[in-house]
């Protein structure tokens, strides 16, 4: 820091006519593309591995594009919400319901899902976005509960409490039937995953996205250069909805059931804390915390059935203490020590 | 020369309190004025009114010959009233660069594009590099601004502004915090800024406003006290009194 102060020191006193162009820093590297990568490649490597447990690996790859869209709204806006579901759920419902009543082909149920939740986001976002904070939790939350009652009510749509089964995919492209094992379901899952991972990455890294960073940091000042912060906010908003609409499709397709716990707050919770266990404003953060999360609760819920809870509280916490960046913060504090030490060896 | 800001009976109250009255100004292009006064005297509140953040009680303000009065303080901006802020506001994680791409993106209302890149965005780099060469920032470009040195700071705060375009440049206090040795690079830098704009530079500092300004507009408990070219303001015995003199016997 001292040697930038000094560099720039030295530029001020060469005059008042000196251009310098020349001297621009070069730009950091970033390796975040590999995310998607190596997110398929270890996909397919546990479809090779953990056979048995397809089921499992399924709903983990459909949760973590939910968490991801949960980070596109926490971590590069920083709307506090505790009401992510609420699209999440829109998504599911609308896409079994079609499945149930109109069609069976599982892109178009995706589509409609992700239409589904975005259209709910863009909506309630519109209605809610100009409230911050605590008062933006709150609400998040009602307009979930009012989702979550809608659903309850329209037995004839939803099934109620009863769950709405009956959605029965055709085969992938006309081609991949949904086997009984869940092969199907599950590589379809991780493809989604990654497809949604390489999008997501590419939001984040546009304009949009940049002006995005900028209103979660101060709003008042994106005004000051003359953006509206509602705008990016509601925007991305939606946009998260879509990605959350398709999840939720994702869900429903691969399950052939949605349930009410679907549009639930503790699913809206539980998406919060997968994000922050892995790492908020990264996207692969998201997909470590889901896969940390999920396979941590399955193996304590398999092995110790009566405090399997306590085991998960603790791990938290461990996780929270040690590293409060999340999973995927332990990346970069290694690196920044190696790189102070490779600095001491060269002194 | 033609007028770019024109403030004509602008006046504020709250409530019961004048806080301004009945200020009138003109700005045209190439000027390079300093909007003085002791504290309290209603400075930031006319910087307030005239970019938009205040409604006005009364009076008018016109910019580039279009009656802005009545416009938000956003569609000022994207109008060519710009201001820096006295307490630089800046995005802390963001990087020097990432914030020049930002301004630039915004002013050309680019940054509804979702699948577009930042770093393929033709002539951004370009224009980038340009705006913090003029600033001597070039060198800083990837550091992110939270570990900025405070003078380096402001002088991001000014690219930021002249990166918008501005017809009207509103500095405010572009050197506090600032130790006065370094002062003198401020100055450099704002004497790079293209000759056609209009600068408004609110200051304490009247040896910086000496170097700097060839007008100055005074103001005192809310209200226009004297304006003029630079050596008359400054030899007027009311100002003198009021914020020259309070200043002597305050040091």
């Amino acid at each position: 820091m001292s040697a930038t102060m000094t560099d720039g020191l030295s530029k001020g006193t060469t005059g008042p006519m000196t251009r310098d162009t020349t001297a621009l820093a070069a730009p950091r590297r970033d390796f975040g593309w590999l995310a998607a990568p190596i997110t398929g490649a270890l996909g397919l490597a546990a479809f090779w591995l953990f056979p048995e447990d397809l089921g499992l690996m399924t709903r983990i790859a459909a949760t973590a594009l939910y968490v991801l869209s949960l980070d596109l709204v926490l971590g590069y806006c920083g709307i506090a919400t505790l009401g992510h579901a609420a699209m999440f759920g829109t998504g599911a419902y609308a896409a079994g319901i079609a499945a149930v009543h109109l069609v069976n082909d599982p892109l178009v149920l995706l589509l409609i899902g992700g239409a589904a939740g975005g259209v709910m986001a863009l909506v309630t976002g519109g209605l809610i976005l100009h409230a911050r904070g605590l008062t933006l939790l709150m609400l998040t939350i009602a307009v979930t509960q009012i989702v979550q009652e809608v659903a309850n009510k329209a037995r004839d749509w939803t099934g109620g409490s009863d769950g709405l089964s009956g959605v029965d995919p055709a085969p992938l492209l006309g081609l991949f039937r949904f086997d009984m094992f869940g092969r199907t379901s599950y590589l379809f899952a991780v493809a989604v995953l990654v497809v949604g991972m390489v999008a997501a990455r590419r939001i984040v890294r546009s304009p949009f996205g940049l002006a995005c960073r900028g209103v979660k940091e101060d709003p008042l000042r994106i005004s000051a250069l003359g953006g509206s912060p509602r705008a990016y906010l509601v925007t991305m908003y939606a946009v998260a909805g879509i990605f959350a609409g398709v999840a939720g499709a994702l869900t429903a397709v691969s399950s052939g059931i949605v349930g009410l716990d679907s549009v639930s707050f503790s699913w809206s919770a539980e998406a919060l804390v997968m994000l922050v266990l892995g790492g908020t404003g990264r996207l692969y953060g998201a997909v470590i915390g889901t896969v940390a999360f999920m396979t941590v609760h399955h193996i304590l819920a398999a092995t110790d059935p009566f405090h399997w809870m306590l085991f998960i509280g603790l791990f938290l916490m461990g996780i929270v203490l040690f590293l409060p960046g999340g999973i995927a913060s332990g990346g970069e504090r290694l690196r920044a020590l190696l790189a102070r030490k490779g600095e001491g060896d060269q002194a | 020369m033609t007028i770019l800001l024109e403030v004509q009976g602008l006046s504020k109250n709250f409530g019961g309190l004048q806080v301004s009255s009945d200020i009138s100004m003109s700005l045209k292009a190439g000027d390079r004025c300093a909007l003085i006064g002791p504290n309290g005297a209603g400075k930031t509140t006319f910087v307030n009114l005239v970019t938009g953040v205040l409604p006005p009680t009364a009076g008018a303000i016109r910019l580039d010959g279009r009656d802005v009065t009545k416009l938000s303080a956003a569609d000022r901006v994207r109008r060519g009233l710009i201001r820096s802020f006295q307490v630089a506001r800046l995005f802390k994680s963001m990087t020097v660069r990432e914030h020049m791409e930002l301004a630039v993106l915004q002013r050309d209302r680019r940054t509804f594009r979702l699948f577009a890149s930042v770093a393929k965005t033709a002539g951004l780099a370009d224009e980038v590099a340009e705006c913090l060469g003029l600033m001597g920032l070039g060198a800083a470009a990837e550091t992110p601004v939270g570990s900025l040195a405070y003078g380096q700071q402001r002088l991001l705060e000014i690219a930021l502004a002249l990166a918008m375009r501005p017809k009207v440049l509103i500095l405010d206090e572009p050197a506090a915090g600032v130790p006065h040795s370094e002062s003198q690079r401020i100055l450099d830098a704002i004497d790079r800024l293209p000759k056609d704009l209009a600068v408004l530079m609110i200051e304490h500092d009247m040896d910086l406003v000496s170097r700097f300004a060839s007008s100055i507009v005074v103001l005192a408990q809310g209200k226009l006290l004297c304006s003029g070219a630079t050596r008359d303001v400054m030899a007027d015995p009311r100002v003198r009194e009021v914020y020259l003199g309070s200043r002597a016997n305050a040091h």
